[in-house]
């Protein structure tokens, strides 16, 4: 954003600056004078100046003015803390408060409530309201994750407002008028979306609570700490809640990354925390000898596995979805320290997406100032999920919006929609040419499932993209840990052949189960063909009940580390609680294991190994955790390759597999009690012509199959899709989909269709 | 006590002009041939400015002036809005325009399209209209017949149509911003200002927005000349206004006479046949029931805007409430706050909650539960009310109630002592 230049102003009799165009309330904290607000909230778009909490005197002006909607002005004199001003706080504290029922030691809110706080602090500390208070049946469950007390409603719109411009779902509303005035769904329903959990951060008062956390814990019982969502590639900044040990909450930061997520979280990385006390949790080390299982502790444990890593040669260390820079880090030194060791991760090798990703990268809070957003491939809403909120941002800004790809997705109302058939995105180059070429800030999203399936069309992508000044990209996918694995230069897709050539020993797997997921009943054929498994891992899977050793990890609620953004972004997790008393790290697990194999590494702290990765790694070169600090550091883009990587063959016969994220239907989603009402189970959709073809027309049961696996699911048609593709919804263990047809690099693959 | 019709014109050819040949015949819609054939938009709007009018909805902003405000040269399309939401208390002068004389309506609305080079104008009609927008429907599609609206208006190569849009009975969508979210299809509510209405408006393009009887103003300027409308009244109050006249008169109904030379006695006594044998005097809400309440000794007060002004009150809608002594002050301000809690839309702060404690309050003390000291409390809340809103609904709660507390004290104070004994029925009507 351009600098704007900076006014003079008197701020209560100081002289003082601001950039032109600032409004009097930020103009005012940024030279420490607090003007309290309630409906105030930049992200929510222009000022309403409704509350009337922000009256300030301005020299010159008939009566207060909303500080919140008046722009400072070269020698405007204001002042903030007069008799008049002091009056207006007074009267609009005292007029909230009038029919607010004060019910603070029994509200979620009290203590961290911005009501409260403002009456403490600016309020007249008495009420002459003598009158009968309003009343509302209460409290109403507005969805089955948020609560609803309208007697607590303030009415300040900032719900209302999210819901109408920001997630434009456009189901919060307000019902009836003046004093009557109260939320309410448009629809008469659940409050049901991505993002619903917003509004529990955006209520200043206890109107809208998080039923999960309802009379969970007091805030001065708890302690918070910055952190980074790990269940996608998008890491957006959170803020944990813990008590006694446990993750009780989890919130957009009281001060948003501007450069990620903007202090908006998807319901599903807010209300995903329950899982680490679900009884899936891992507690307890585990050695499966002799055909015998025993709970021992962590000390033996490692020991154990340090003895079967030191016997058999040639140890594997997979790397799974959430595994950090530190432990992927680790994983490489220990498989270098010993006979034959190799790394690897799960995941989509593309490598050849580096003549993409060595293109200028865009973090998502550029997609703000483009004047064209591109989305190729993929379904952010599902899969990346915050990144639909920064895209309709734009839109709402003016911003030409262009939705490419075969899938129906959530963006597709939002503007231009080219629907490409199945495995034919080459085939938009064209239109996006067109769009580029006219575009003088675009900024491209592209997917890298589905463009390592089409190298042809990221060549042609890159191609464009190069030739034009003030074009960005962003590389939709990956996990968590993807990123951060792949700067550190470990491989995804080699471990599988490895081990089926047996070529693994011992084979130790950091947050992975890969017979979950694409490939699944490979892996496990192949697993037979390894030594031991070790298995680092927090949550009980296939992997864990048939492993040697299970070592219980922290999740990354629990610890410390870096994990990289799928825009490049290094940000620093940090232990919102202890976690299980039997748990410790993965990197603390994999250093122990070092010192039991006699190749001691020589870390005590993440922090140490994360400077020896980045004195190791070209990619992290002069970053730190203090350079990193609380809101992340680009880490440094890769070169692009030389020669693009042929276009990968489908298997089988049939219709292609366009698996389908699913943003509350994979693991995570299942993992997590708070979730259960909201969780999708998997579907698969077809094109009308396809349908027709295969005589199943209306809705009911298909059977899929592929050379990797098959499936029966309920399937419905379409009629926005093109023909030639299945579309499958990705599931997980317990609610299997797409991924148990797809090969174990997600490569393009037929399916046949048939009704079940 | 000259009273002159000329918004209401149909009073002075004896019958409705429902019919666009008996408007013709009355003289209308020469003003717009005229205009079209003879100046071009600038000078319309000179004339506009010239002829002194200022809104008859209640604000008195110069209408001429208002209308210079809309951007010459602004790429988008412009409008003009009529504000036919009359839903102020005592108010009841445009509907006799929209029934009786609607095409002076649509040629005043085609005028000022004209000025501003409008593309199209809306008639923001309130709900309960029904009969009345049926009239306006009909008369405007017998104009569009007529070549009056429609592409080349009068063969003048004006662009230009109207579109009556029936609103749902909210006095919050008579405040222009609200009215502009309602017409756009949104709850209504009053936007934030800046940006005025001339520069975003509906569809945040330009917009000018003015009251029925402003509009039908505009084709008698233009047909006898903006000096002549000048030189009727005062220099700041030239020209006729409508009044709507209720409550304890002999001869309630609208009254169209020139400012300035008629005094409020002449209307209540002459003019609106007195009051009832036997009553006296006690009170009236001149200007709607928005503007603070004046007694007896404000009487001669000649009816303008200055003068009126001069007396502390204002001159409003000309919905003129009169009340004799039969009426209990306190009880007609706790109608009045019923009123203003009930319409306030909940957008600010100060009006959704003051309305309803002032309510409350007033309640009380009507109920003999009162106590002195809610009188102070009475007065403390105007002040917190007032002056601190996006629109004027909360200050016109106040104003009233606030004037009422101040110029019969001695009644609150009764009442407050013995509280208010029921009235006789005829005030009583309750709004839901």
């Amino acid at each position: 954003m351009p600098e704007r230049e900076p006014v003079t102003f008197q701020l209560d009799g100081r002289t003082v600056h601001a950039p032109a165009g600032t409004m009097l309330v930020d103009a005012a904290a940024m030279h420490g004078v607090e003007i309290p607000i309630f409906c105030y909230e930049p992200r929510l778009g222009a000022p309403i100046g409704a509350c009337r909490m922000c009256l300030v005197e301005v020299e010159g002006m008939r009566g207060l003015q909303t500080a919140c909607s008046t722009p400072v002005a070269p020698d405007m004199v204001v002042r903030t803390q007069s008799e008049p001003v002091k009056q207006a706080q007074d009267g609009v504290l005292e007029l909230f408060l009038g029919n607010h029922p004060l019910d603070c030691p029994v509200c979620d809110k009290g203590g961290e409530c911005p009501l409260q706080d403002r009456t403490f602090r600016f309020g007249p500390g008495t009420t002459r309201f003598a009158e009968p208070k309003r009343h509302h049946p209460k409290p109403l469950d507005l969805s089955s994750l948020i609560a609803l007390d309208r007697e607590r409603c303030i009415a300040c719109f900032r719900c209302v407002r999210f819901s109408q411009d920001v997630a434009q779902d456009r189901n919060l509303v307000f019902e009836e008028r003046g004093g009557r005035t109260y939320i309410a769904t448009a629809s008469g329903e659940e409050y049901d979306g991505r993002f619903t959990g917003n509004v529990i951060d955006l209520c200043p008062v206890g109107a809208l609570t998080s039923n999960p956390y309802r009379f969970v814990a007091r805030p001065w019982d708890v302690k918070n700490a910055p952190s980074v969502c790990a269940h996608c590639s998008v890491g957006c900044n959170t803020e944990l809640t813990a008590r006694e040990g446990r993750i009780l909450r989890v919130t957009g930061r009281p001060q948003p990354n501007p450069a990620v997520e903007e202090g908006w979280l998807c319901d599903k990385g807010r209300f995903a925390y329950p899982a680490t006390f679900g009884p899936d949790r891992i507690t307890t080390p585990l050695i499966r000898e002799g055909g015998e299982e025993r709970e021992v502790d962590l000390e033996e444990a490692v020991a154990y596995a340090g003895v079967l890593l030191s016997r058999g040669a040639a140890p594997g260390f997979l790397l799974g979805a959430t595994a950090t820079v530190e432990e992927g880090f680790l994983a490489l030194e220990l498989a270098a320290r010993l006979p034959n060791g190799t790394a690897g991760r799960l995941g989509v090798p593309s490598d050849g997406l580096d003549v993409l990703r060595a293109l200028p990268a865009a973090e998502l809070g550029d997609i703000d100032g483009a004047d064209l957003v591109a989305i190729v491939g993929g379904d952010p809403a599902n899969a990346q999920p915050v990144v639909e909120l920064r895209v309709r941002k734009a839109a709402r800004r003016g911003a030409r919006i262009l939705v490419i790809g075969p899938r129906s997705t959530p963006l597709d109302g939002l503007g231009g929609r080219v629907r490409t058939e199945p495995g034919r995105l080459v085939t938009c180059i064209e239109t996006l040419t067109d769009a580029v070429l006219g575009a003088a800030s675009p900024v491209v999203l592209w997917d890298e499932a589905d463009l390592a399936n089409e190298p042809q069309a990221a060549v042609r992508l890159a191609e464009l993209l190069a030739g034009r000044a003030g074009a960005r990209q962003i590389e939709l996918g990956g996990d968590a840990s993807t990123a951060g694995l792949r700067a550190l230069g470990i491989p995804a897709g080699l471990m599988l052949g490895q081990a089926v050539a047996q070529r693994i020993g011992t084979f130790v797997a950091v947050h992975v189960d890969p017979t979950d997921g694409p490939g699944g009943a490979e892996w496990a054929a192949a697993l037979a063909r390894v030594g031991p498994i070790i298995a680092i891992a927090s949550h009980r899977s296939r992997l864990t009940d048939r492993a040697a050793v299970v070592l219980p990890a922290l999740t990354p609620y629990e610890q410390e580390g870096v994990l990289v953004s799928m825009t490049g972004r290094a940000q620093r997790l940090r232990a919102g609680a202890p976690g299980p008393g039997g748990a410790a790290a993965g990197w603390e697990i994999l250093v122990a294991l070092s010192h039991r194999t006699g190749k001691p590494l020589p870390y005590r702290t993440p922090r140490q190994v994360f400077a020896a990765a980045a004195e190791a790694h070209a990619a992290f070169a002069g970053m730190s955790y203090d350079t990193i600090g609380d809101l992340g550091q680009p880490v440094a883009r890769p070169a692009a390759p030389a020669e693009a990587p042929p276009p990968p063959a489908a298997a089988g016969d049939g219709l292609l597999v366009v698996p389908c994220p699913a943003i509350f239907g994979d693991a995570t989603a299942r993992r997590s009690d708070a979730l259960a009402a909201v969780r999708t189970p998997p579907r698969a959709w077809l094109a009308q012509d396809d349908a027709e073809r295969l005589g199943l027309n209306g809705d009911g049961l298909v059977r899929l199959a592929s050379p990797h696996g098959e499936i029966t699911l309920p399937a419905a048609v379409d009629p926005r899709l093109r023909p030639g593709g299945v579309f499958v919804a990705l599931g997980a263990d317990g609610a299997p989909g797409a991924e148990s047809l797809l090969p174990p690099d997600r490569g393009p693959v037929r399916a046949s269709v048939a009704r079940a | 006590m000259p009273q002159l019709n000329l918004v209401y014109r149909h009073r002075e050819a004896g019958g409705p002009l429902t019919e666009l040949t008996a408007y013709e015949r009355a003289g209308g819609y020469r003003a717009l041939r005229e205009t079209l054939a003879n100046l071009d938009p600038d000078e319309t709007l000179y004339q506009f400015q010239r002829s002194g009018l200022r809104g008859r909805g209640g604000a008195g902003f110069p209408t001429g002036r208002k209308a210079s405000f809309l951007p010459k040269d602004a790429p988008l399309r412009k409008y003009v809005v009529c504000n036919a939401d009359e839903s102020e208390p005592g108010t009841f002068k445009d509907r006799e325009i929209m029934e009786m004389n609607p095409f002076q309506l649509l040629e005043g609305l085609t005028l000022a399209g004209y000025a501003i080079g409008a593309a199209r104008g809306y008639i923001y009609i309130r709900g309960e209209y029904e009969h009345q927008a049926r009239i306006l429907d009909r008369a405007v599609a017998q104009a569009r017949a007529a070549g009056y609206l429609g592409q080349n208006v009068m063969g003048s190569g004006m662009s230009y149509d109207i579109t009556v849009y029936r609103g749902a009975g909210a006095y919050i969508c008579g405040e222009e911003t609200a009215l502009l979210e309602s017409l756009e299809g949104k709850r209504g509510q009053p936007r934030l200002k800046p940006p005025f209405p001339a520069v975003a408006g509906l569809y945040a393009s330009p917009t000018l927005i003015n009251n029925v009887e402003t509009l039908s103003a505009l084709p008698p300027i233009m047909e006898r000349g903006a000096d002549w409308y000048a030189s009727l009244g005062t220099e700041k109050s030239p020209g006729t206004k409508l009044f709507s006249i209720s409550g304890h008169v002999m001869r309630p109904g609208n009254y169209e006479i020139v400012l300035h030379d008629t005094t409020l006695r002449e209307l209540v006594e002459d003019i609106a046949g007195g009051l009832r044998p036997g009553r006296r005097f006690r009170a009236c809400w001149v200007g709607g029931s928005s503007v603070p309440v004046i007694g007896e000794e404000a009487l001669d007060t000649p009816l303008d805007y200055e003068s009126l002004q001069a007396v502390g009150t204002f001159l409003g809608s000309g919905g003129c409430i009169v009340m004799d002594d039969s009426g209990c002050i306190v009880r007609a301000s706790l109608r009045l706050a019923h009123f203003y809690r009930h319409e306030s839309c909940g957008k600010c702060t100060p009006c959704r909650e003051g309305t309803n404690w002032l309510e409350r309050l007033l309640q009380r003390i009507v109920d003999g539960d009162g106590r002195m000291e809610d009188l102070d409390l009475l007065e403390s809340l105007f002040g917190r009310m007032s002056g601190t809103t996006l629109c004027p609904l909360a200050d016109g709660a106040v104003a009233p109630i606030r004037s009422a507390l101040r110029l019969f004290r001695d009644d609150f104070e009764r009442v407050v002592r013995e509280g208010s004994p029921r009235p006789e029925p005829m005030m009583e009507a309750t709004v839901a």
